[in-house]
């Protein structure tokens, strides 16, 4: 699962200015024409960047975004819990490995990109630098992370990289028991016991503002990302989404009785469009610049995992492995 | 270290907190691409790829990373090297027009065929071919398989291919028992409605 | 049919699954590959949901509800074997352990594939195909490497060393091992553990690993009576942990 808080870099239009224009003019008409680009297809330099950059970011996401319900994962309370969320977690590590297969396509190796992650020099999606403190907060992320995170896959997957849409595809059908499961949770929660209804409504206290960063920064203060959209690359402004996010699950949080802590959050009848307490943007680029409660952490974990593994990937490589870039 | 995740505070201390080793090339092996038949008597198609050190470990990784999931009665796997991929083509141009038929030399042997059909789908298997290399299968291929237009043909050597046995057809029998993995299995819906009666 | 008899051998089976597939559960995400990270993950989950299978087949013979007898039993009222409490030490600790126990649980299954009590024939018939995978990993990964580099063989090799003594502890007789053979739900523990062993040497044989001879190996026994390890009960205060916050409520 992934959110949005892309970090593209400014768009330099005039960095297209070396591209064979007939080449890109056929290039974008196939994309209007609502035709896959795919891996052996020729594409602008820029748009492969970006491309490798979001797809890359999305397969880090799914990575890390294992840890914070890993967390839970040996203390799922009872057999049903226990298998859905032994499942749901392994699902994550599986999505990362369908992206990074896309990413390949474009280029890059998954050698180069993990190291990346770990290095720091890539990015991924900043909810996952908050801590899981309790089940209920494990909750939290299996039904309304999740939510948000189906929200922008569906939008991407009508995206214009044949490889991207197809890993999205799966994902989306892998996922939509996670988000059933999350929900089923929650429900359990509100309608148990007293200290449960209490755990769930603090875990939406400690969850909501990051929740609220999770689409990226409000479009007033994003990056021009024009022809990002127009090569369908970003397939919705970030506010788009969260306003499709609240829309699609205030309504459900409410029904439940919990409440939501930002008194300013209110459907704008006028404009349709939700009001809401400003996120603070400051705090998002402190964390995702990695400032967070879980930052550290997260690619601690990870540096860990890939060095204890080390002699068993070099025990596995023989003299006559080469490398080619997969097929889609 | 410190964490909440019990399993993290077991971790051991391994190398230096922060202190990055950069990955080698090859760290990730090679990879294997996977063809899945979605049901007995339907075609096998492309599914993705699996990173790993040999055909026998990449069927092994192959059948939980790409068919975990949904439905599946079969799976094989072939080395990416190993498959002869054919120029993209678009709009009404016929992939097996782009390719010169050259004469066929080389002692006979088996060729699977694949087809891209539809651009933004998964390459489909088309049927099977004998030749004496992969261009002769391409040639042969068109004679078969020609008579429709497609954007792209994949030909891959048989003997290089691990398919699953006729006893390993067991593997995934209890797939689709696994319900904690179907969105049905969660209807929440009683359990809500019997909530908000009993709170409103 | 002797009800006990019955259901101890049930439990043991479904303790064993319990807590191996809890151990390894603890890999998901932390794998040395991606691809083997989600395979070690899906056989988790397997020896999980076998494992409740048996439960429920339990509460079916009138024993407690599934949940109540996995999250609610303390260390000296389960019956897995040692093995497979014990902690996952590094990749080749895991490996070995896998190798070891499900070699000798699809063995077992196949055994029981033929029992007269039907609920577990018929769960027998059911899991082939899942332990025919769990073992076709296993062996793969042994051979592959138990014959692949001087650091892969050394680590397997000290840990099969470290690890097959409590490996013997799976068949830890029974007291009621006759009854069961007479009866026919089980043909017991000395012919499942001589199958076992050759199956073992079978693959070792294909690597640069080493069996020590049997008589050799002291069996670590006592966790089919309840004595276990002083690793059995901090894994279970672990997995039932928000489970007890209120085992009379619904999660």
């Amino acid at each position: 699962m992934y959110g949005g808080g892309n970090t593209f870099e400014g768009i330099k239009t005039d960095s297209l200015a070396h591209e064979d224009p007939e080449k890109l003019g056929a290039f974008e008409a196939r994309i209007e024409r609502g035709e896959k680009i795919e891996p052996a297809d020729w594409m602008p330099q820029l748009y492969r960047k970006q491309l490798i950059r979001m797809i890359e970011q999305h397969a880090h996401s799914e990575i890390i975004g294992a840890l914070p319900e890993g967390t839970w994962i040996t203390r799922a309370p009872g057999f049903k819990r226990k298998l859905a969320l032994m499942a749901k977690v392994q699902d994550e590590v599986g999505h990362a490995q369908l992206l990074y297969s896309a990413a390949e396509t474009l280029g890059k190796s998954r050698e180069q990109m993990i190291t990346d992650l770990i290095t720091g020099k890539s990015k991924y999606s900043n909810i996952f630098n908050y801590p899981a403190y309790t089940w209920a907060d494990a909750c939290f992320i299996s039904w309304l992370v999740d939510a948000g995170a189906i929200v922008n896959q569906l939008a991407n997957a009508k995206g214009s990289y044949g490889p991207y849409c197809r890993a999205l595809e799966r994902i989306c059908a892998e996922e939509s028991f996670h988000l059933k499961y999350g929900h089923h949770c929650v429900i359990y929660l509100a309608a148990g016991s007293q200290k449960q209804r209490e755990m769930f409504q603090e875990a939406i206290n400690r969850w909501w503002p990051p929740m609220m960063h999770f689409f990226g920064p409000a479009d007033k203060i994003s990056e021009h990302t024009a022809v990002l959209m127009k090569w369908k690359v970003k397939m919705a402004t970030n506010d788009d989404m969260r306003n499709q996010f609240l829309d699609m699950y205030v309504p459900k949080i409410l029904e439940l009785g919990f409440t939501i802590p930002d008194p300013k959050l209110k459907k704008n009848t006028d404009t349709g469009r939700w009001d809401y307490t400003e996120p603070d943007w400051e705090e998002f680029k402190r964390v995702i610049n990695g400032d967070g409660p879980c930052n550290k952490e997260r690619l601690e974990v990870r540096r860990i995992a890939e060095e204890r593994g080390q002699w068993v990937r070099d025990a596995l490589k023989n003299a006559k492995t080469t490398y080619v870039t997969p097929l889609a | 270290m410190n964490s909440l995740d019990p399993r993290v505070k077991r971790l051991p201390e391994t190398g230096k907190e922060g202190l990055v080793i950069p990955k080698a090339p090859l760290d990730q092996l090679g990879t294997y691409e996977v063809f899945v038949q979605p049901k007995e008597g339907k075609p096998f198609q492309h599914e993705g790829a699996v990173h790993a050190p040999d055909l026998e470990l990449a069927f092994v990784l192959a059948k939980e990373t790409l068919t975990r999931r949904f439905a599946c009665s079969s799976l094989y796997v072939v080395d990416t090297r190993n498959v002869y991929v054919s120029p993209m083509t678009e709009g009404n141009q016929n992939a097996y027009d782009t390719l010169n038929i050259t004469n066929d030399q080389g002692t006979p042997s088996s060729y699977e065929v694949f087809h891209l059909v539809k651009r933004g789908k998964q390459h489909v298997h088309a049927g099977t071919v004998e030749a004496g290399s992969p261009q002769g299968a391409f040639a042969e291929a068109r004679k078969k398989f020609g008579d429709k237009p497609v954007y792209n043909i994949w030909i891959i050597p048989t003997a290089e291919i691990r398919f699953t046995t006729a006893e390993e057809k067991d593997l995934w029998l209890t797939l689709p028992e696994k319900k904690f993995r179907d969105a049905s299995d969660y209807k929440g819906g009683d359990k809500l409605k019997e909530f908000l009666e009993r709170t409103t | 049919m002797n009800a006990s008899a019955l259901k101890e051998l049930l439990y043991k089976i479904a303790d064993d699954q319990l807590i191996l597939g809890h151990r390894n559960s603890e890999w998901t995400g932390f794998g040395p590959l991606l691809e083997e990270d989600i395979a070690f993950s899906s056989m988790a989950q397997d020896k999980i949901g076998q494992s409740y299978a048996l439960y429920q087949i339990l509460n079916q013979l009138g024993e407690q509800a599934p949940d109540t007898v996995a999250f609610m039993r303390n260390a000296n009222q389960f019956h897995n074997c040692i093995l497979v409490e014990l902690p996952n030490g590094e990749y080749d600790f895991s490996l070995i352990r896998h190798f070891l126990f499900d070699t000798a649980e699809a063995i077992r299954f196949d055994m029981l594939s033929n029992s007269s009590y039907q609920p577990l024939a018929e769960l027998a018939r059911k899991i082939k195909g899942e332990l025919r995978y769990h073992t076709l990993h296993a062996n793969t990964w042994i051979k592959k490497l138990g014959t692949a580099t001087e650091e892969s063989i050394t680590r397997l090799q000290r840990s099969l060393d470290t690890a097959l003594p409590f490996a013997l502890g799976i068949f830890e007789p029974s007291p009621h091992e006759d009854e069961l053979m007479q009866q026919g739900i089980f043909e017991g523990e000395q012919t499942l553990q001589h199958r076992w062993k050759t199956r073992i040497e079978e693959v070792i044989r294909e690597t640069s690993l080493a069996l020590p001879d049997w008589a050799s190996v002291k069996p670590v026994t006592g966790g089919r009576t309840g004595n276990h390890s002083e690793y059995l009960q901090p894994l279970l205060d672990e997995m039932a942990e928000v489970f007890r916050i209120d085992p009379a409520t619904e999660w």
